[in-house]
């Protein structure tokens, strides 16, 4: 091994830094038994790093030390024996005294610092429980408020209800629409269609006049009632499968559902 | 044992030997020797790498108990203590700064913990800079003070400083021995 190329490639400093791999560790740890010029670089290397440290050190507040030193004393409270010179007990009581409160104090330190340390992690969890519950009412309240709004919708008079029935092309199909002919609002409600593809989407059509009125396309993801556009003087309704977006006029052979506006007896 | 602390107010530095065999010997004099004689020089190595005092008083803690700890570990054939404490701190403090509780910390910060932050860590940046090192720094040519700086100023490890800043690892490596040559003779490290 080149001794002077081994120590230029910069491999003592990366070890005192702790940089380097283990492989490379066993090298250094090596050629500091073998080489004395590798021992006499790295203690060069090792007191630079060091003087830079002390010329740009930065003393810690004095509570740190306090601190640390309450930790080591409940970390290992060692039993250590202190023997006084001095001959009067009072001293001798007092440092015991002393030592005693100091020890108890850090104990009371340490033992509040960990259940306020508990505390503050309970007081997170929750607090992110609290959040937790709170989301969760709003969604149900959410849900209780359209509940409450489709209620108000099927138990008012004004409005009628249109039953649309299935087609040959699909018998069991039902859906029903809620419709206020003074308002001219218009609700969807749906029993039961058939999921259709990506490109489609299903649109309401009113015959208004005989002839067919664009109510608005829908797809099968809503519960409950599903507002559509208002339609004046509706004779029918009737739902249709057109590419996405719907069509200015229906395709009458994906008719899926229709049926006739049946005046409430009033 | 009084005695040794006597000893010890006396004497400004006891020697390394002996002051590692007193801790290995779990001698808390020597502890409160070693303490109050290194914690400032690994305390500004932490604060640099956590960059928020708090933060940095609770590592300098966990490194002195680490040191206490596994004193028994230390070999000084391999090292001298200093850069075997520097390790524990750098390591300490690395991470402390990739630890879960200070990301997440930084995630929930709302805005008003953010202008503090930024304060507060402006000010440690200062406190930084009107330490001498920066002027023995600028004896440095650009690219070994760049090194040094990103290493010892800001923290950083080799091989994030040749990742960061797209230089061969290689090359941080040689910059860093020359940068630290230039400064062993700029401090008279014989």
């Amino acid at each position: 091994m080149n001794i002077q190329e081994y120590i230029a490639s910069g491999i003592l400093e990366s070890y005192a830094l702790g940089e380097v791999t283990e492989a490379e560790r066993t090298s250094v740890e090596r050629a500091l038994i073998q080489y004395p010029e590798v021992r006499e670089e790295l203690r060069k290397v090792e007191e630079t790093l060091e003087r830079i440290a002390f010329e740009s050190a930065l003393a810690p507040a004095p509570h740190v030390k306090e601190k640390l030193m309450a930790r080591i004393s409940l970390a290992k409270p060692e039993a250590k024996i202190i023997t006084l010179t001095s001959e009067r007990p009072f001293w001798r009581y007092a440092t015991a005294a002393s030592i005693a409160i100091a020890l108890f104090s850090s104990y009371l330190a340490f033992h509040y610092n960990q259940l306020w340390e508990a505390d503050s992690m309970e007081l997170a969890q929750i607090k992110a429980e609290n959040q937790l519950m709170a989301e969760q009412y709003n969604i149900v309240n959410q849900k209780l408020d359209k509940i409450q709004g489709d209620l108000a919708v099927i138990e008012n008079a004004a409005f009628t209800r249109v039953v649309m029935k299935g087609t040959p092309n699909d018998t069991n199909a039902l859906a029903s629409v809620y419709w206020n002919p003074a308002t001219q609002e218009v609700y969807l409600s749906i029993q039961q269609l058939k999921e259709v593809s990506r490109e489609n989407q299903f649109q309401l059509w009113a015959i208004v006049n005989g002839k067919p009125v664009d109510a608005g396309v829908f797809d099968l993801n809503f519960a409950g009632l599903l507002k559509m556009k208002n339609i004046n003087g509706a004779a029918a309704f009737a739902v249709t499968i057109e590419p996405r977006g719907g069509k200015a006029s229906p395709t009458l052979e994906t008719m899926q559902v229709v049926g006739s506006v049946v005046t409430n007896p009033s | 044992m009084l005695k040794i602390i006597r000893r010890i107010a006396s004497t400004k530095t006891i020697g390394e030997k002996e002051l590692i065999e007193k801790l290995c010997n779990r001698d808390r004099s020597a502890f409160d020797y070693l303490y109050d004689h290194y914690s400032a020089a690994l305390y500004s190595i932490v604060l640099r790498i956590v960059r928020n005092e708090d933060v940095a008083e609770e590592v300098l803690q966990d490194v002195f108990l680490k040191i206490w700890d596994r004193m028994a570990a230390y070999d000084s054939s391999k090292g001298r203590l200093f850069t075997w404490m520097l390790n524990i701190a750098r390591n300490q403090a690395i991470d402390k700064t990739r630890s879960k509780e200070m990301s997440q910390g930084r995630k929930t910060d709302d805005i008003e913990h953010l202008v503090n932050r930024i304060d507060r860590q402006e000010s440690v940046e200062l406190q930084i800079e009107a330490i001498g090192l920066k002027e023995v720094l600028t004896k440095l040519p650009e690219e070994q003070r760049f090194v040094i700086d990103q290493l010892y100023l800001k923290g950083y490890t080799q091989s994030e400083v040749a990742e960061e800043f797209d230089i061969p690892l290689g090359t941080v490596k040689t910059r860093t021995r020359m940068a630290l040559k230039e400064l062993r003779s700029i401090l008279n490290v014989t």
